[in-house]
């Protein structure tokens, strides 16, 4: 196909072949002058002795280890400094903070905005709030991952590569296509009245609420295609052997593949537990009117962007410390998992 | 261009924690390589030839010792500064270039030098007189006609639009050498450039290894673990075992004039012959025939390890070596027997010469005393006589 | 997304191979395990087919809907109104009839739209906000912002590869910022531009105005993009760093023995190497970037400054619709040409990496 439509444009603009151009170049007089034999070849540096070279390397070397270095360095400084940035200016009261000198480091450590942050932001109820959603999304997820990755990976049926090129397919749909007709799904519910919460069901609209913010995000496609590559490379003798041994496929998936995939069940926990840490748009829709049932995210930004005239900044950074340092700590303590987790993805498409 | 090891050893540090020593990969590497020679490193599998020859390339650094071209030391120089050519074991082509601009490339890093000439023509000289030159980058042209003159050379021209994933591994190897050659290197590095071929290929491909090399006269060294293809081209073998250097020479010397029981051991096919024997009175016996008698020396009586090679076993009903015939293996030209013999340290094979008629069973045999060689017991098991 | 990127045959084959039906006679399990499987996949069949499969087929139709009021679930027949709406093709006088733009005439004395009902010449007042700034804004998002975090992340990541001390912690630097919050980072950055911040007293700027209310749209841009970089740069560094690792170091020792430069080695060995995760990385980060949103919540924290909607996104707008019952299909529309584009680009992309990315 591709040749042929070459060849179809070639013929229309009178383009020539490349064999054409080929034996023309060859014919130029130019062409012909050279000389191959008598070249002389040389590297860049050109013909220098080899102490020079090696002088001019050894150089090279450390002006390319400098210049790399440096490089690094100064872009972790601007990656680490809105962090820093964020610390010391949660402790300045707002008169620095809004100084037409800034200090790089609070002239009166300041801790009080922390406990107007307590005071205002309703820290603990958000936190729960958000470890409920979130634990309990993430084992539905988990659940349900690992049910249709070992479907995917080991079970044979009718259609499956079909279901499966499906499921990926969906990965390339806007959220907010789901979104519009979820949030009016939610929103129509019987008992339930966005902004009034009535309540005329066996649920209370607060049960309402989270399971809406739960269940939906109960199936990750991704976590399933990430899953079913990690069972796959689980090689099959263990399972004949396991049907061998009488096993059914429920044991053997519990007994032989869950635990071998752990790590890959751990680094999913992890970043699903932070992405429901971080979701903010769907929680902020389902919960509009209700601020006790908010999600940290959205209670930060509600919070204090409608504070009227001078910004409190240093409150608000306080704020925004509280709801970093968690992941941090999750991060510290989970790194290999997390970043395994994350660079699985790209690797082999 | 004439290159010198000096000394050359490269060793991979152990973990002293962990009870992990240090593995010498390569150690005390003393060779001469003279130039517009080609030059077979050969070695089992892990004798550290492989390594050397990436030392050689700048790709290792080496631990000790040193790496003279010419008249240069070029042991701190990085590979691109040597002015080498490599061939890899799997020829690293780049998969996404086509085979043009694979060969290509080597000679869009390089530079051309010209005298610079003034309007008549005449070279401007410089303050000390010397021809004052410059260097430029190649044009597209000169490219253009260095590259279809190497892919003459190695008989490629015509796949010179494909993906190296469209050639067969014998082509893949010539796109490689071409690589390798197109930028006039100063010596040409080869590892194990064979070993993915078939038998048939390989044949023809180390012919015209030994065709490039003698019409380019760049200084070679090849690398290899089968012997016949490094005894067939080479002007000398080194032969190298856990990476200290055995012997080298011409390979008919070497295989002639094994200085050890491991080379006259890893030289030839069939594999040369072992016997437990013992010297007496200056001569050799094994069992209680006397193989070979001793003139040019006197050694002095003690145990040994006889070594015979198969074509120096000669079927002859007056000889004295009586062995016990298996089976007889016909090879065309040759005619081989297995048999056995209660000394002997495995099945002894010997060649016949196809007009001789032999039948399994007892044979009788006599031995060239020139192809009978005597091993010490004792330490690198040298060659007695 | 990434099974998709994995094809070989571009975008159309997917499409094709997705809909050929492979049935696969294998010597163990085999059909046995027909209904079981379905158990298995009955979970996340069931969830898919409530929460995606039907809401996607129901926004398409919500799109369609005309007069469409979601607490009353009333609608007066199907339209392409919604669309024209958000294209600014069509809009409304005072008395909230819609009216199209070709019947429409600019006066200029009056400064606006005017329509002639038969008696008298109405004004006619135009949804301008995608066309004017949600479209255009969504653009430059994508076209600054992708190149360059691709660019930054590559170059930081063969920085990362080539040296040997401190590439752990360097590495873990590089990846703290994909574990924050948008939001909350967000407003970190938004302490960072405020006109009395660090950046304005770093670079002698006075009092800037960034994105205070009375900024301009570049700046406010400008200091977008500068945050959707930062935010995006460590995810594509892990996976071009763990894709550097597993390139054979063969071609890069027979690039040093062709006396390729460092840059040339880069540019021929390194860059062709990486092409299917650039591509990957390309794509997801264009869907991504197509469908920012939190960036624009956490910075500005409104829809733009000096009481404008100038920091529209699409998708900022979409969600804007969800606000009131009726613009709720206006919403779909959108969202609708949002997955029209983003499926424009992705097929695009496909087509043209066709050639340049090597498996």
């Amino acid at each position: 196909m591709e040749y042929d439509s070459r060849n179809f444009i070639q013929k229309l603009f009178k383009m020539k072949s490349r064999e054409e151009k080929q034996a023309e170049r060859e014919a130029s007089p130019e062409y012909q002058a050279i000389d191959t034999s008598s070249m002389t070849l040389v590297i860049k540096e050109g013909r220098a002795n080899a102490a020079q070279l090696a002088k001019a390397q050894k150089v090279g070397r450390v002006i390319s280890s400098i210049i790399t270095y440096s490089f690094l360095l100064f872009m972790s400084v601007i990656i680490l400094f809105p962090f820093y940035w964020m610390i010391i200016t949660s402790l300045k009261n707002t008169t620095e903070i809004r100084a037409s000198v800034q200090t790089f480091f609070p002239a009166t450590v300041l801790w009080s905005n922390y406990i107007t942050v307590f005071n205002t932001f309703d820290f603990v109820t958000y936190v729960g709030n958000t470890l409920l959603v979130g634990i309990i999304s993430t084992i539905g997820t988990l659940i349900t991952t690992i049910l249709a990755a070992f479907a995917f990976a080991r079970l044979n049926f009718k259609g499956k590569d079909l279901i499966f090129a499906i499921l990926l397919a969906t990965m390339m749909i806007p959220g907010e296509m789901m979104v519009i007709t979820n949030y009016i799904t939610v929103a129509k519910l019987p008992w339930y009245e966005f902004g009034v919460g009535l309540v005329n069901g066996w649920l209370g609209y607060t049960d309402t609420i989270f399971a809406a913010m739960i269940i939906p995000f109960w199936v990750s496609v991704f976590y399933i295609y990430l899953l079913r590559q990690n069972f796959k490379q689980i090689p099959n003798e263990l399972y004949l052997a396991a049907k061998v041994d009488g096993k059914s496929d429920w044991q053997f998936l519990w007994h032989v593949m869950v635990p071998l995939a752990l790590p890959t069940l751990i680094s999913i926990f992890i970043l699903k537990l932070m992405g429901s840490w971080n979701s903010y748009v769907w929680p902020q829709l389902v919960t509009a009117g209700h601020d006790s049932l908010r999600l940290v995210t959205n209670g930060l930004r509600s919070s204090f962007s409608t504070t009227s005239g001078e910004p409190q900044y240093g409150i608000q950074m306080a704020a925004t410390i509280l709801v970093t340092v968690p992941l941090l700590l999750l991060f510290i303590f989970f790194r290999k998992y997390i970043m395994k987790g994350v660079g699985r993805a790209g690797i082999k498409g | 261009m004439e290159i010198r090891l000096k000394n050359l050893t490269k060793c991979f540090p152990g973990n002293p924690k962990k009870g992990i020593p240090d593995t010498y990969a390569v150690n005390a590497l003393d060779i001469t390589i003279p130039d517009a020679k080609l030059v077979g490193l050969l070695g089992p599998s892990g004798c550290g030839k492989s390594t050397t020859l990436y030392m050689v390339a700048g790709l290792l650094e080496p631990s000790e010792g040193e790496i003279w071209f010419g008249d240069e030391d070029v042991t701190d120089l990085e590979p691109e500064k040597r002015g080498i050519g490599l061939v890899f074991q799997n020829y690293a082509l780049y998969p996404h270039m086509t085979v043009y601009k694979n060969v290509a490339f080597p000679l869009t890093n390089l530079r051309i030098e010209e005298a610079v000439k003034d309007k008549d023509g005449n070279p401007v000289m410089d303050e000390t007189g010397k021809p004052y030159i410059k260097k430029r980058k190649l044009t597209k042209d000169e490219i253009d006609k260095i590259v279809r003159e190497t892919a003459k050379i190695v008989q490629i021209e015509q796949y010179l639009e494909r993906k190296p994933n469209q050639l067969s591994g014998g082509q893949q190897q010539r796109v490689a050498i071409a690589r390798a050659l197109v930028k006039k290197p100063r010596v040409l590095l080869l590892d194990e450039p064979l070993s993915n071929l078939d038998a048939r290929l390989r044949l023809q491909t180390r012919e015209e290894i030994r065709r490039i090399q003698q019409s380019t006269g760049i200084t070679t060294i090849f690398v290899t673990h089968d012997q016949e293809e490094a005894m067939s081209i080479s002007d000398e073998i080194v032969v190298m075992k856990l990476g200290v250097e055995q012997q080298r020479g011409v390979p008919q010397e070497v295989y002639n004039n094994p200085c050890n029981k491991f080379v006259a051991n890893f030289l030839g096919t069939p594999p040369i012959n072992l016997f437990k024997g013992r010297i007496e009175g200056n001569k050799v016996y094994i069992g209680n025939e006397v193989v070979r008698e001793i003139t040019e020396k006197d050694v002095p009586d003690q145990e040994c390890t006889v070594g015979i090679r198969p074509e120096g076993i000669i079927v002859d009903p007056n000889g004295s070596f009586t062995f016990e015939c298996d089976r007889i293996l016909t090879m065309g030209r040759d005619i081989m027997l297995v048999a056995e013999h209660p000394e002997a340290t495995t099945n002894t094979k010997f060649i016949v010469d196809a007009f001789v008629e032999v039948s399994t069973g007892t044979v009788k045999c006599s031995v060239k005393p020139h192809k009978c060689f005597a091993f010490s017991l004792e330490g690198d098991e040298l060659r007695i006589i | 997304m990434a099974a998709v990127a994995k094809k070989k045959g571009g975008f159309l084959d997917f499409f094709k191979n997705l809909f050929k039906r492979k049935e696969r006679v294998s010597a163990d399990a085999g059909e046995r395990n027909n209904w079981k499987a379905w158990l298995y996949l009955a979970p996340v069949i069931i969830l898919l087919s409530v929460f995606t499969f039907y809401p996607l087929i129901n926004t398409v139709v919500i799109a369609f809907l005309k007069d469409y009021d979601y607490t009353t679930q009333v609608s007066s027949g199907f339209t392409f109104d919604n669309f024209l709406t958000v294209l600014t093709l069509a809009g409304k006088d005072a008395s909230q009839n819609l009216v199209y733009k070709w019947n429409c005439t600019y006066d200029a004395a009056l400064g606006s739209w005017v329509y002639n009902n038969g008696t008298e010449l109405v004004k006619v007042y135009f949804q301008t906000d995608v066309l004017k700034y949600a479209l255009p804004n969504t653009m430059i998002i994508t076209f600054v912002t992708v190149p360059l975090s691709i660019i930054i992340a590559l170059l930081i990541s063969v920085c990362l590869h080539s040296i040997k001390a401190f590439q752990k912690i360097f590495q873990t630097i590089f990846f703290v910022p994909y574990v924050t919050n948008a939001v909350a980072v967000g407003m970190v950055f938004a302490v960072l531009f405020d006109s009395q911040g660090i950046l304005n007293y770093i670079f002698g700027l006075g009092t800037y105005y960034w994105i205070d209310q009375t900024a301009t749209h570049t700046s406010a841009m400008f200091a977008l993009c500068v945050y959707i970089i930062w935010h995006a740069l460590p995810y594509k560094i892990l996976i071009f760093l763990s894709a550097l690792q597993n390139i054979d170091k063969q071609y890069y020792d027979a690039a040093k023995i062709d006396c390729a430069g460092k840059f040339k080695t880069f540019m021929n060995v390194t860059v062709p190497m990486l092409s299917p995760q650039i591509l990957y990385i390309m794509i997801t980060s264009f869907i991504g970037s197509f469908k920012e949103y939190t960036s624009v919540v956490g910075l500005i924290g409104s829809a733009g400054t000096g009481g404008t909607n100038n920091m529209y996104t699409i998708v900022y707008y979409v969600y804007d619709c969800l606000k009131a019952p009726t613009t709720v299909s206006r919403g779909a529309a959108a969202a609708l040409m949002l997955f029209v584009i983003i499926m424009i680009f992705t097929a695009i992309q496909f087509q043209v990496s066709k050639r340049r990315v090597h498996y």
